[in-house]
């Protein structure tokens, strides 16, 4: 399984539902095979990209769905055991696991020494946890989790390929689009964006 | 009013009601009034780093998001204040216990403390020092507006001269 084939098997699903996506290929295949308002890219903060998808989770009344690498989860596992101690319902991780640091020279990663990341989520108390090899697994384990109570870790090992170009998106428009099309941005007085202060220009 | 019920009451005026935070023992008194507090919802993370992109996913949605930590954890955060934070212009403001000061018994929390305003200079980020009660509250509320109004973060640096706080 590619990740750029699996991305979109992902988009099939997803509705109008948030993704924020890891740095590097991960992001620029999500902007190659759908370019959406909620597309959070990310082009660097290496290993937060779960985390974001945390404070999201905690946040809004959508399904948030992080597309993490091995990689970068690997440089922040301690947001796995965050993950399981808040326990969002609303939380779905996918891990795209090719076991090496793709873009900086195919170095072999940790998972492909015998690290299991679901294994690491379940020991930190993510209930959760599948893990598939094809596209066909990933698009019944995902439906099964958009329908069943998270958080959910789903761990897919891919191989790599030839890289897609880089995603020309400013990261701050990222954030102004992705952002605007949350209600409570709009309309909660308390969270109002910067343009609505209280205050006169 | 003391300064921690001061910071809190600031946080609401800004409509700030996500708090990600790494403990510190001297700015305790803050983050746990904040997290009995049912306006607030305090999520501790693991790292300051951490911290950074749990609040950021909060903003992303809509939220106001502030992050408290030490200043040992700012050296453990730089690089997801540049690449996340500046690059997305995600105001999140820092309140940052400066360790490394007066009354410091910890030759290991020297260092980071000497470099915690000059790593802020050196990446861009506007910081203030809150030492004291009487211009507390002006202090942050000025802080959070000029935050929003740049989109960009912000560092407010605690100051034992301000909380009083035991040090560990």
């Amino acid at each position: 399984m590619h990740r750029f084939d699996a991305t979109k098997v992902i988009l099939r699903h997803i509705g109008n539902r948030p993704i924020v996506s890891n740095l590097g290929p991960t992001t620029d295949e999500l902007w190659h095979a759908q370019d959406r308002a909620r597309n959070f890219y990310t082009w660097g903060s290496m290993g937060l990209c779960s985390s974001m998808a945390l404070g999201m989770a905690l946040s809004c009344p959508d399904t948030v769905v992080a597309l993490d690498g091995d990689g970068s989860l690997l440089m922040n596992l301690g947001t796995l055991a965050s993950i399981g101690r808040e326990n969002p319902e609303n939380l779905i991780i996918i891990v795209w696991d090719n076991e090496e640091w793709g873009q900086t020279g195919h170095q072999a990663s940790h998972t492909a020494f015998g690290t299991s990341l679901d294994q690491v989520a379940s020991a930190c108390g993510i209930k959760n946890t599948a893990r598939v090899d094809s596209e066909d697994e990933l698009e019944e384990a995902f439906c099964h989790a958009l329908e069943a109570p998270g958080p959910w870790l789903i761990l897919a090992k891919i191989k790599e390929t030839e890289h897609l170009p880089y995603a020309p998106i400013e990261p701050e428009i990222t954030l102004h689009r992705f952002r605007s099309t949350f209600e409570q941005s709009q309309n909660n007085p308390l969270t109002k964006p910067w343009m609505n202060s209280s205050k006169t220009a | 009013m003391d300064w921690a019920e001061t910071i809190s009451n600031s946080l609401k005026k800004s409509g700030i009601s996500f708090i990600s935070y790494v403990p510190d023992i001297s700015i305790h008194q803050v983050t746990k009034l904040l997290d009995t507090d049912p306006y607030f919802r305090v999520v501790p993370a693991t790292r300051e780093e951490e911290a950074i992109g749990i609040a950021a996913g909060a903003y992303a949605v809509g939220r106001r998001s502030a992050i408290f930590m030490q200043s040992s954890g700012l050296g453990n955060c730089i690089n997801a204040i540049g690449s996340l934070c500046i690059v997305c212009r995600l105001p999140i403001p820092m309140f940052i216990n400066v360790r490394g000061e007066l009354g410091e018994f910890n030759i290991a929390q020297v260092p980071m403390g000497r470099a915690t305003r000059p790593v802020l200079d050196a990446i861009g980020v506007r910081h203030y020092t809150l030492e004291n009660l009487n211009t507390l509250s002006d202090m942050v509320d000025g802080a959070l507006d000029l935050c929003y109004a740049s989109r960009e973060p912000i560092a407010l640096c605690l100051s034992p001269l301000l909380h009083r706080g035991s040090l560990a």
